[in-house]
Order: structure tokens, then sequence, then C-alpha cells
């Protein structure tokens, strides 16, 4: 058996050799011009001039185009293919972004106004330089908070309102009654800041059109191939089946590389207004700027308890910011991934939640890694951490009181959501056990009596994993179908190419869907190859995100493979003269059972493929396609359990260690699911501690524009990891797998501000927004003292 | 703009050429050599996937002139690996998981050989303080310090047989 | 990156010769800043002179009371250099902070006082251990050569040959870095001379290096932390940006003093 094995991973060797393929590293025949992009220094001005004379004239300048020139074109935009819903079901106010401005309106900084192509990249550079732009100034809005006001600025004046629509979940009468007749209520601000994922490739793209065949090719740092076909028909009406979509090795997605970004489409059209090839590699400036950012919500909540420390009820009001327009996935989160997950672990007979979506002139909002769950736990939490402390309950026990026990599962939440398995108390034990929380709490109080500053933070939740089936996902707004594709490809000579419509930026498929199906086809690992990320090679495919990979890609893999058995069962049945159902297959070869009678499977492959002695029924040929629509989406949870030093001086947080359960049902590569978790929960503590895409909030200028100032976690800045798991099987899918990939980032937030709150409690500190950076530390508690004097 | 004439060594090849001075070692050593194995992942030298070694030193190659590489020895990630396999430090990398969607990798291994070159047996805090001047979005860092306290060992076992 | 000449002269005179023939002539030490500022085309110039060639320029030599650094020498090579870490370890430790291993392979001392970045680290070291700046034509005192945001007191074609540190009988030194670049958000180097003169200088918190004058009264009385007790830091002046507000920056002033000093009182 492959699965359940550290197998180390076949895509190592080309990338440490220094031989990956990133779509900056592409070679044509023709050579590959370069474009570079004029964009707004504002975040909201009207275009009143564009001249692009000197510009065009530069030498090695293949073109110039602009907004007017689009338009011309009769190009459109990409659609949403998770668009908006009111609370009606309908779809409400929307405004995508447009790949270049085409109405003289900038709505955020960095929007593109024109586009310049040319020979070279220097080249390139000095004329998008000499393009000539007037912008009228506006006065613009970028506090989420504010959005509502009536004196902000419109982004769309023609909605008349910034709010892009209201939702509303759970069970409004009986929280209102629960918090009414609460012992102890909890009340705190919990906004969650914006960040962007930062992959360590910036995004890029090539594109090519050959005129002879009238065939279209691009390039993409993209997570979902097949899906940006469709985006190409609705921005430069091209039929999906002319487009060739190829995402070679991709550095890191994360959620973020989902979408059909301006520069993916204008490279296309540069290409084929050029009738040459051109690519575009985005600087890390243009990326933190243009790389669609994340979470962003302003969130109320309050939540009641008994006298026990048992919730009662919780009730959350959130702005959620979309930015300057509507990414294609934006509503994913506010319709689907945010209010599902706000019972976390915990049995709350009574949640509601209201969500407003509003417009702001920042960069568009859209998911990344947790893409709503990462909010929705750290809100939940940050009100039972204040609850227990405020009620002088341990936060541990009282977590504990509240756990959903494991005999209420399937457990439905009072948002509807039905979580298949899962058993949380025993996460809560082995996660005391790890990190053996009594002694942490005694050197806690040891530390306190000394100055030092030590906190222990604390989270429990469930995920939404794997998006499927494609019924519920489309009942929660989804215009693509949350399936996913595989075929197994079995050639004359028994050897196998799997091609699988997911795309792996780093999550390692070359391995873990070798594993799978070298299993199910009983043969060496070493004897498969995968094949993802070319619409032309792969049938179908809805990509690499939330988690959902394994539990349908993967499923499709194993599925696929069945099939191929099961013919290939026929065939060899037919030619040792036996039943199929008398045949075992392993190590390459059927066996007759209990006889010692073999016939190896590549002479099956080869008489499938060149025998005319076959079953008449039975068609030649071994190759099988697989469309899995799983049966349910898949509910990983976790505990996590942190401790935080801060420096009473500098108020700068260290923290000392972190440990992690997981419950994410069957594991096929131990080592792989772990490397999920590690990276996953530094971008989950890069969030607490220090990321924030910052706006100006007078002049809504962009302040964290480059690696200066946007600070992601270094080596230095986190430590080694303790982690554990504890499972149960997933019920929607045949292999008991659940997701793996989003569970640190989604609970690391909440643990971490948990601990900083913990560790200042005693100074009067009960809420710091994230990112706790030293200075916001400082702030809060010179406020507490302030406040206590 | 003329262009200048440099010549200088790369992964034991001499290399002579004609380079519009703008050039920096990283779009040289990519566009020119078509060594892709170096990435681009910030513009303020902060993320080092471009670390090469300069004279046996690493050294972050967006942030050098390639005509400032006269008579200079540059290595590139594609320069390390024996005739017999890859180098110790590579294959700990791919034993310890040390890489995902292995971008940042080439500058992670090239900074973890120099880590070995210059501490004896890195621990933990060793390594991630060495490691300041390199980014890692995919890992969170975990597998990288392992694999490189397990190359640093790795690379003094090969020097000590032989 | 803007269009330019590159100038790769041999000797200092060359260097000389080239820059004066130069309408806007551009020296490069170690780059680490320049480069990406020309990336960003927010520097530019006709021609770019690279010291890189001119071995002279590099060098660390102990002298009568002194350490002479040449413009050159790399942070790499004052970090490790036994010379600094005998006779003023907490310089050593200053060059060490800087950058990352990367950066300090290749930035030199020359390149960032004179690129005189508000949150640069050797220009606390310069002011703080009192030292002197050699050019091809002249001495300048540390007081004297930072004169502003980016802006130094070096003449038109003037060239920073090496800088004098007067080794003094302690010297501490503390940083507190941005979460992001590393740079300082505040720095403090403080020395203590042989006749008792303290001198403490703070970098990142305004547009260029300054002294703080109460505190280095303070400490010639008595070199202490406890001494700093009391002192008010006032945030009038203060740089503000995302990592820290004036006050924040204030209140760091006087951490990193106080941790200045009990660095160089465990040295």
């Amino acid at each position: 058996m492959y699965v359940g094995q550290a197998i180390r991973r076949r895509e190592d060797e080309r990338f440490l050799r220094g031989r990956g393929r990133f779509v900056e590293d592409i070679t044509l025949d023709q050579p590959i011009a370069h474009a570079a992009f004029v964009r707004s220094p504002h975040a909201h001005a009207a275009v009143t001039r564009v001249d692009t004379a000197q510009a065009a004239a530069m030498p090695g300048v293949l073109a110039v185009l602009t907004g007017a020139d689009w338009t011309a074109a009769g190009h459109g935009e990409a659609e949403g293919v998770w668009p908006v819903k009111d609370m009606s079901g309908a779809e409400s106010r929307t405004a995508y972004r447009p790949l270049i401005c085409v109405d003289g309106v900038i709505r955020c900084v960095g929007e593109i106004v024109a586009m310049v192509v040319a020979e070279d990249r220097h080249q390139a550079l000095d004329a998008a330089e000499a393009v000539e732009v007037t912008y009228e100034e506006k006065p613009a809005n970028t506090v989420t908070a504010r959005a509502l006001d009536p004196d902000t600025p419109l982004v769309h004046p023609g909605f008349g309102t910034n709010e892009v629509m209201v939702t509303e979940h759970g069970l409004k009468a009986e929280t209102e009654a629960a918090l009414a007749n609460a012992h102890h209520v909890t009340e705190v601000v919990v906004p969650t800041n914006r960040v962007t994922a930062a992959s360590m490739e910036p995004r890029a793209y090539l594109g090519h059109y050959d005129r002879v065949n009238d065939r279209y090719t691009v390039w993409t740092t993209n997570q979902a191939p097949h899906i940006v076909r469709r985006y190409f028909t609705k921005s430069l009406h091209i039929p999906e089946h002319k487009l060739r979509v190829i995402a070679p090795d991709v550095g890191g997605g994360f959620g973020m590389k989902l979408y059909h970004y301006p520069e993916e489409g204008l490279v296309l059209w540069g290409a084929i207004v050029c009738d040459r090839p051109v690519r575009w590699v985005g600087t890390r400036s243009e990326c933190l700027l243009g790389d669609t950012h994340a979470r962003d919500h302003y969130t109320v909540g309050r939540m009641g308890f008994d006298e026990n420390g048992k919730i009662l009820g919780v009730k959350f009001e959130t702005l959620a910011a979309f930015g300057a327009y509507e990414s294609q996935w934006q509503a994913s989160i506010t319709n689907a991934y945010h209010f599902t997950m706000l019972s976390c672990a915990y049995d709350i007979p009574a949640i509601h939640t209201t969500v407003r979506a509003v417009y702001t002139n920042a960069t568009p909002v859209d998911a990344y890694r947790g893409a709503g769950r990462p909010e929705a736990v750290y809100q939940v939490e940050r009100m039972i951490e204040n609850g227990a402390q405020e009620m002088g309950i341990d936060p541990l026990e009282l977590r504990a009181r509240n756990l959903i026990p494991p005999e209420k599962f399937p457990y439905q939440t009072a948002l509807g959501i039905s979580y298949d398995s899962g058993d949380p108390p025993a996460l809560m034990e082995k996660t005391k056990a790890l990190a053996d929380y009594d002694a942490l709490r005694d050197e806690q109080a040891k530390l306190r009596a000394e100055g030092q500053w030590m906190g222990i933070g604390i989270s429990a939740f469930f995920d939404m994993a794997g998006a499927g089936p494609v019924k519920m996902m489309n009942d929660l707004g989804a215009k693509v179908g949350c399936y996913d594709v595989a075929s197994v490809r079995v050639h004359p000579d028994g050897r196998i190419t799997v091609f699988a419509g997911s795309h792996s930026h780093g999550q390692g498929h070359e391995t873990t869907w070798s594993q799978i199906a070298a299993d199910r086809l009983g043969c060496d690992i070493d004897h498969i190859d995968l094949v993802e990320g070319d619409t032309d090679r792969v049938p179908m495919g809805i990509g690499t995100w939330g988690s959902r990979s394994l539990s349908t890609a993967g499923m499709a893999v194993y599925t696929a493979a069945d099939r191929v058995v099961a013919k290939a069962k026929r065939l060899a049945a037919h030619m040792m003269e036996c039943a199929p159902e008398d045949l075992d297959l392993a190590d390459g070869e059927f066996t007759v059972k209990g006889t010692d009678r073999k016939l190896s499977f590549a002479a099956v492959a080869n008489a499938s493929y060149h025998s005319g002695d076959r079953p008449p029924d039975l068609e030649i040929g071994l190759e099988e396609t697989s469309f899995f629509d799983p049966a349910d989406c898949t509910y990983p949870s976790a505990i996590h359990l942190c401790v935080v030093m801060v420096d009473p001086e500098t108020c700068a947080v260290t923290l000392r260690n972190y440990w992690a359960v997981d419950d994410v049902g069957t594991v096929i590569n131990p080592m792989v699911l772990h490397g999920q978790v590690h990276g996953g929960l530094v971008q989950g503590i890069g969030q607490a501690l220090m990321e924030e895409c910052a706006y100006d909030a007078e002049s809504g200028q962009y302040l964290s524009g480059t690696f200066m100032d946007y600070a992601i976690p270094h080596a230095e800045d986190v430590p080694s990891f303790g982690l554990d798991a504890h499972f149960t099987r997933a019920l929607g899918n045949p292999l008991g797998a659940k997701g793996a990939g989003e569970s640190g980032t989604i609970g690391a937030p909440a643990c971490i501000c948990n601990g900083v709150t913990d560790a200042l409690w005693h100074l009067g500190v009960r809420q710091i927004t994230q990112p706790m950076t030293p200075r916001k530390i400082w702030r809060a508690i010179e406020d507490a003292k302030r406040a206590s004097h | 703009m003329d262009g200048v004439s440099v010549n200088f060594t790369v992964n034991g090849r001499e290399v002579t050429a004609t380079v519009d001075p703008r050039t920096l070692l990283v779009h040289f050593l990519r566009e020119h050599l078509k060594l892709t194995g170096t990435h681009i992942g910030c513009d303020t030298s902060q993320c080092g996937a471009c670390t090469v070694h300069l004279d046996g030193k690493p050294a972050k190659s967006c942030a050098l002139l390639a005509v400032q590489l006269e008579g200079a020895e540059v290595t590139t990630i594609e320069g390390i690996a024996g005739p017999d396999g890859m180098h110790p430090m590579q294959a700990a990398f791919k034993e310890h998981h040390g890489l995902q969607c292995g971008f940042c990798t080439p500058g992670m291994v090239m900074m973890g050989i120099d880590i070995a070159n210059r501490h004896e047996a890195p621990d933990e805090a060793t390594i991630r303080s060495e490691l300041e001047g390199n980014l890692c979005r995919c890992t969170g860092y975990h597998n990288i310090v392992a694999s490189i306290a397990a190359g640093a060992s790795a690379s003094r076992r090969r020097e000590a047989s032989g | 990156m803007y269009p330019f000449t590159y100038h790769r002269p041999s000797s200092l005179d060359d260097a000389k010769a080239r820059l004066a023939a130069s309408e806007d002539g551009r020296l490069l030490a170690g780059g680490m800043s320049l480069l990406p500022t020309m990336r960003f085309r927010l520097a530019s110039c006709a021609d770019l002179v690279d010291l890189n060639g001119i071995e002279a320029l590099a060098g660390i030599e102990r002298g009568d009371g002194h350490v002479r650094v040449g413009a050159m020498t790399r942070h790499a090579a004052v970090a490790g250099s036994a010379e600094v870490r005998e006779a003023i370890p907490a310089l050593a430790a200053l060059a060490g902070s800087i950058g990352d291993v990367q950066v300090r392979n290749r930035g030199t001392i020359g390149g960032s006082i004179c690129f005189a970045d508000p949150a640069a680290d050797y220009p606390a070291g310069l002011l703080g251990l009192d030292a002197t700046i050699n050019t091809d034509r002249r001495a300048i005192g540390a007081d004297d050569f930072f004169t502003g945001l980016y802006e130094t007191a070096l003449e038109e074609g003037e060239i920073a040959v090496s800088v004098e540190f007067a080794i003094p009988e302690r010297a501490g030194w503390a940083k507190f870095g941005n979460q992001a670049s590393r740079f300082a958000v505040v720095a403090v180097m403080v020395s203590q001379a042989a006749g008792g003169a303290v001198r403490l200088a703070v970098t990142g918190a305004r547009t260029h290096v300054f002294r703080v004058t109460e505190m280095e009264q303070a400490l010639a009385a008595n070199f202490s932390e406890e001494a700093l007790d009391g002192i008010p830091v006032s945030s009038e002046g203060l740089n503000e940006d995302l990592h820290a507000d004036r006050d924040y920056r204030a209140h760091l002033i006087g951490v990193m003093a106080r941790r200045a000093v009990r660095d160089a009182l465990a040295r």
C-alpha cells in the first residue's frame, strides 16, 4: 500500500536542480514581446485624457493599447463564477473588475489605464512612462467600517449605495432570546485585517495566437486552467475549444491565483494585436497591489453564556469589503464559506449573522487560503476567549464544556450545515496532553509574578473543505460545477498516465495522486506519470482550491482507476478462462484466487489494444475517465494551542510554541499533510502578527506596496510546530479523506490573538486589532493604563 | 546605451558577453544563459529567491549588475549537483520535504549550502537567523530548517569520507 | 532602470576623474540600496562609477586608539573582523545586524553612510562612536556628516575613502527592526570614551541620525540603565509610518537606549 506512506515527492528533483518550468521560464520559437502597464496612482479619479502618441513612437514599441481600443474591439469583462446573491436570492449590484479602465473612472490604486507592448523589458517600461494620463482626483473610500456612512464617497454611484448586498443566516429570534436571557454577554469588535497571499512566484502570463490554425494559447500562473477558458469566453470572446490554457509549474497560489486578472486577458489581446507572443511578469510591487486581497471584515459580535459558561447564542454583524469591484469568486466567501463556519467546533444552539458586503476604493477582495473561515473562527473564538476571561473560567475548560460531543455526529449546526464526522473532545484531550496545558498555566502564573507576559491561546474549529457536490454548491451560489475529473490511461506496455483536472502548485499531486492510483491499479508507483494544468491534454477540471483536490480529483483518480481495473479484469478473465471475480490484482499481476496462475497487467494492457481475442461486448483500449461528484463537502476539524511571550518593553510578540491537532480523515501522505499544516499555520501567524494591506484613510494611497512594508513571516519569526492527529473518516468519499490545505491558516489567527489577549488581560487589555504589531500592542497597553486611572 | 563586455565564470564555465549595463545578474543568468533556476520573487532584495554564490559567498543576483561580475565566479542552483547525483543539501531538501511549490527553493538551497559552509553543526536558532534574507510562503520553514540541518550534517559526512 | 554608462575604474584617481567628467555621475558601492532604487526608477544617473574594483578602498586597520575601516569594506568583513570585535565589539554587532547574510556580503560602510537612509544602522554607529569620515579631500566629523534625509555633507564629486572610529572605553548597540524590511524602526549606539564623555545616537526615528544630549549627560554622570529613568523622550518631529507612530517611536528610543547601555555594560 502506498496510501498512508510518507513517500518522498516525485516532483522535487526538478525544482531542486533548478529545472522547474514556470511561466517566466517558457521559451518559444518566436521572440516574446514584453508588456508593461500604465496604472493609476490614485484610488479614485476620473481619467480625462490618455495620450499614447509619444509612447507609440518610441524604439521597440509594438503597440500601446487603451480602454478605448478595448471597447472598440468589442471585448468585455470576465463574469463571476460565484456571483453575489442577496437574501432574496437575486444577483445584486454586480460590478465586475474590468481588465482595463473603459469608463474613465478609476476605482482603486493600480487600475490599468494602458498597456505597452515592446520588444524588450526596458523599452516597454520606458514607453509606459511616456504615456500621458490626466487624472482628476476624487475623495476615496478605503475604510471598511465607514463604507456605509452617509458622507462616504460612492464607488459606483449608479447603485446609489456602497452596499453590494445583505445576507442573513441562522436563527434570529432564538439568538435574540438567548442573548436576552444569558447570564453573561460578551461583546467584542473584531475587525479582520486585509491581507494578501503573496505567493513567492509573482503572477505572470504569456499569450500566443496561432493565426494559421486560429488557436490561442495562454500560459498562466493559475490554479484552475479549465476555468480560465470560461473567463475568456466573456473577456476576449474566445470559444473554449479555441483556447489552450497551460498552467505549468506555479509557484504557490493559495486561492489568489484562481482569477482572470486584467493582465491575463490583456497579454493575449496584445498577442493578437501584435501577432507576436507577449509576456508579462509581475513585479512584487505590482502584485502586492494587483493580486486579490483577502479578509477585510469589520464585525461586532455578542455571545451569551449561562452561569456555567455554556454558550447559549451568538450574534454577528459584519461589514465585508469587496474592494472596488466584484472579483470572480468573491461571493464564495460571503455566501458559502463564512457564515457556514460560525459554529466552529461548538454546540451552539442559536447563531445569527448579518453580512453587509460593501464596495470600497481598494483592490478587490477574493478567496485566499481559508476564505471566510479564518474570519469566522476569529470572530467566534475571540468571543469565547473574552467570555471565559470575563467569567473567570479557564479558557480551555470553557471550550471543553461547549465542544460538540462525538455522539452528536452528524452534527447539524444552527446555520444549517451538517458536519459529517468528528470528535472535538478527543482533539481537545490530545491537544491538552501535547501541550502539557496545566504546566503551561503554572508557568504563566510564575512568569507573570516575575513581570513576564506569557499568554496561552486556543482555537477549536471546523472547516468546510472539498467543495462539492455540484448541487449543494450551486445552492450556495456556485456557477461552476464543483466536481472534478481524472482519466487513467493504460498504455499498451502497461505503464500509466493519469490526467487530472486539479492543479498542483506545491501540494505534491505527482506523488499523492500516484499513490492512490498505484494502490488501486496494483502497480509500482514509478509506472505512473501525472499530467495536470493543460486544457488540451486533460479533459476537464475545476482546479485546486478550497482543500478540495483530494476529495474530488483524487477521488476521480480512484474511481477511474477502479474502472480500468474492472475492465482489465474482464479481459484478463477472458484470457485466463476464469471469472473476473476470481482474479486478484497486485504487484502488476493478475492471479487466479487460490492458484498460482498469473498473467501480467502489461500483457492484458497489450492485449486490450492489439488482440482481437476479447469478450464480444468489450471495447478496445484501456482508458477510463471519471467525472467525480462527491456526496458531500468534507469537514476537517482541528484544535490549536500556542504560547506567546510579549516583551514588556518593546511589546513585540515572540511565538514560543505552537501545537495543532488535526482531524483530516484518511491520510494519503503524512509528510505532505504536515507540510500543508506547517505552511498554513505560518500564513495564519502572518495574518495575526504582521501582515496588512494598508491604505491611507484620507488619500486612499496604498501603503504596503513592497516587501519593505508588507511583512510576511521570516524563518526566525516562527517556531517549529508540534503536530498530532485524531482521525475520523469522512463519509462523503470512499477514501474517507478530508481536506487539509487550509486548516493551519483558519485556526492560527484566532489562536494567536487569544494568546496575546491572555498575556495582557491582567493589564486591562481586551482586544487588539490584527495584525497585532508591537506598535498596536504598546498602544493598547497605554490605553488600558489610562482607562484604569 | 552601449553594451559593455564582461567575462566571468558561471558554474565553472567561462562566459563572455556584451550586455546593456542595466542588465541585472539575475536577468543575465535567466535570459542570456538560460539558467532559469534562479528566480525573482521581489523587487527590493528581500526574498532571496535569486540567491547565487558569488566568489563562494551567497549574494542576491537581483541587486548586482551583470557588468559588475568581471572576473568573478558565480555558482547557481544548476551548478551544485555532482555527476553522481544531487548535492547533499539538495538531497536533504527532498528527504525532509523542504519544498512545496519549488519557487524559493533554489535560493534556500544555495543559502543552506552557505550555512553548512560556515557552521559546524548549525542548530535551529542559527539556521532560522541565517535565513533572514530568504522568504518562503509554502512550507512554514519547519521542514526547510530540518532540511538544512540534515544537509549540513550530510555535507560534513561527505567531506569526512573523502 | 533608466539607461546609464557604466564605469569600472581601477583606482581612486580614475574614479574621481570619471566622476568629475560626468554631468550626472553617481558612485556605486555595494549597491544594496542604490540598485533597487534604480530598479524602481526612483534614482537615475548618466554615469555609474563602480568602486568595487578599487582594492585600496577596502580593509580594516587598527591604529593607535582607533580603527580605520575602508569605505568599500563589506558589512560581513566588519562583523567578522577580529580587530573590530576586540576593539569595538558593538561596531561588529552593528555590522552583523544589517540586512541579511547576502546583503552583508555585498553592502559596504561607505555606501551605507553616503546613501544616508534614515533607517540605516551605520549612521548611528558613526555618530555614537564619534567617527571621522575621511574623504578624498578632507576629514569630516560624524556630527557634521549627516545633514538630512538621504543627505550628507559630501560635496559634488567628493568620495568617502574611510571611516575612523576612536576606540571607546565601552559601547553598546541595540536595534529594533521593522517586521517587513528589517531596517531599524529605532536603533541606538551608545559609547563612553576613556575620558568619560558619552555619545548616544539614534537612527530610524527622524530624517537622519541624531544624538540625545539629555541621555548623554545623565550617562556621563552615571553609566547605567537607571541613569536614563525619567528622561522624557519627546515624540515631536519623529517619523511616523505603518510600523511605528511618533509616540511608539519615542517609547522605543527609551527602550533601545537602555538596551544599548545594557549591551555596553555586558561587553
